[in-house]
């Protein structure tokens, strides 16, 4: 188990130093899936597992599908990844960083502060977040139809602004 | 744009609002402020030229940037104190960084240099709700947190007065002097919040009638520079008699409308013992007069060189209706009289 969490937690680091480290968008994005997968891995199993679900399902098949896309665009003939000199001694002086920092930070290793998850009223024992969800369906009210209002505005509005063809300011498409 | 996509975005700018306005949870004043920012979006885009793109952006990068802050502010709150009551709010980071996130939001200096060049990016209609509706419920959020840095919110308060008719004095682009204007007002509205919080809804409620005459009279006469408007007085003459008074009313002068913030906020920081703001504030007020009085010169005071045919098109009827226009001119020039009940209609 030790052996787990250390692995996920080295990809962790290791996945940040990339996303910081890589200046293609598409490197980057990659490096983010690695942090997303070793993260939500980390926080499923402190019990956090709907949050993780959410995450992947959200995070990484949408947003990080349509930022794929829209860097698709923008393709570029010579990327540097941690192949370059230049890069890969970025990459290694954020490393550093990150083991200074932990070496600082390492003087307190009593503290937890890590809960996700609480029993109260009719939901026992189920992490934070899944209860908020459930409380919004179920008492939630008119306010859920103004969270749905809005991600439907957002659509729209979205809609409105890249409608191109003549009719934008986004000439090409 | 097609209506259906009109109606949904005006009734979502209400909703927005309306949602600020009414919520006691950090959260849901965050999403009426967020629903705000993304109604507006399509309405600031709609002339599809590249300089409106370029507003559009510019306003939504510091809109949401702002709303990030506010966001962060507001969780660091419910971290510390264990609740997000906005009107409970007990550590004073927090507060501070709320207080700097809505002062962003409304384009308060220092943080005003997006604000003038995201209005002149917009046609006069889309900029009125900016200048006016967009105001609302940032000042909402303001009114109700618990007293935070007095020295905050009077720095604001006068570096916004005093960059307000600095930034404007430069400018010949009518959309940009409104821009100075509204940054310069507000300012005004945020000295007193501290002390008489009826006082800045007196003054935001006169402001919002003062700016919607002018962005009105500048959309009628379609005049965007000084030197449309100086030949407007061919177009609609009765109008451009009264705008020089309105123009004046913002300035703050008496019999005018504009002067009873002005006078009320004065009288009240000097019974507070802030005698000296008081003073820098209304000598920085000047400031924004000579840019108003300039217009005022420019618009009814000289007649530019003019054939003579472009001097007739009064003679053609005006089509456009301007009762709204009508009432709101005689609101920004007669309302001083009134002033016992129109600051107790604000004293709650």
């Amino acid at each position: 188990m030790k052996y787990l969490l250390f692995l996920l937690l080295f990809l962790l680091i290791l996945g940040v130093v990339g996303v910081a480290s890589n200046p293609s968008p598409g490197f980057a994005a990659l490096s983010l899936v690695m942090v997303a997968g070793s993260g939500c891995s980390l926080l499923a199993g402190q019990g956090g597992y709907f949050l993780a679900l959410i995450l992947f399902l959200i995070y990484l098949g949408g947003m990080l599908v349509v930022f794929a896309y829209s860097v698709a665009f923008t393709g570029s003939d010579y990327v540097e990844g941690w192949g370059t000199r230049r890069i890969s001694l970025a990459a290694a002086g954020y490393l550093l960083l990150v083991w200074g920092g932990g070496v600082i930070l390492s003087t307190n290793l009593n503290e937890e502060f890590w809960t996700v998850g609480a029993s109260f009223g009719e939901f026992m024992s189920l992490e934070y977040s899944l209860v908020g969800v459930a409380h919004l369906y179920m008492g939630g009210g008119w306010l859920l139809v103004a969270g749905a209002w809005a991600l439907l505005l957002v659509l729209l509005a979205v809609l409105e602004l890249v409608r191109g063809a003549s009719r934008g300011a986004v000439r090409v498409v | 744009m097609s209506p259906y996509m009109l109606i949904i975005l005006i009734f979502t700018l209400g909703l927005g609002t309306l949602i600020t306005l009414s919520s006691s949870h950090w959260l849901i004043a965050w999403m009426g402020l967020e629903l705000n920012t993304f109604a507006i979006l399509p309405l600031m885009a709609q002339q599809h030229s590249p300089r409106a793109m370029e507003a559009t952006i510019k306003y939504f990068i510091i809109q949401t940037t702002a709303a990030t802050m506010l966001l962060f502010a507001s969780v660091s709150n419910a971290w510390l104190s264990g609740q997000w009551e906005i009107q409970q709010m007990s550590h004073p980071t927090p507060l501070a960084l709320i207080t700097i996130a809505l002062a962003l939001k409304l384009g308060l200096a220092p943080m005003h240099a997006w604000f003038p060049e995201v209005l002149q990016g917009l046609n006069f209609s889309t900029g009125l709700i900016l200048s006016t509706w967009q105001k609302l419920a940032p000042f909402s959020l303001l009114l109700q947190i618990p007293p935070t840095s007095s020295f905050l919110l009077i720095t604001l308060g006068f570096i916004s007065v005093l960059m307000g008719g600095w930034g404007g004095l430069n400018q010949t682009q009518l959309r940009k002097i409104l821009g100075y204007s509204s940054i310069a007002h507000l300012g005004w509205m945020i000295l007193i919040m501290q002390y008489a919080p009826p006082l800045t809804l007196l003054a935001l409620t006169v402001y919002i009638v003062l700016t919607s005459s002018m962005f009105l009279t500048f959309l009628y006469n379609q005049a965007t520079n000084i030197n449309s408007l100086a030949i407007s007085w061919t177009k609609t003459p009765m109008l451009t008699a009264l705008t020089p008074l309105v123009l004046l009313s913002l300035g703050g002068l008496p019999p005018l409308t504009g002067f009873l913030p002005k006078w009320a906020i004065l009288q009240e920081l000097t019974k507070q013992g802030l005698t000296p703001v008081a003073a820098l504030t209304a000598l920085s007020a000047l400031l924004s007069l000579y840019f108003y009085l300039r217009l005022s010169y420019a618009t009814a005071l000289t007649t530019p060189p003019n054939n003579l045919p472009a001097t007739l098109p009064w003679r053609i009827i005006f089509k456009q209706p301007t009762t709204f226009l009508a009432v709101l001119i005689t609101m920004s020039l007669s309302l001083l009289p009134l002033s016992p009940s129109v600051m107790a209609f604000f004293t709650f």
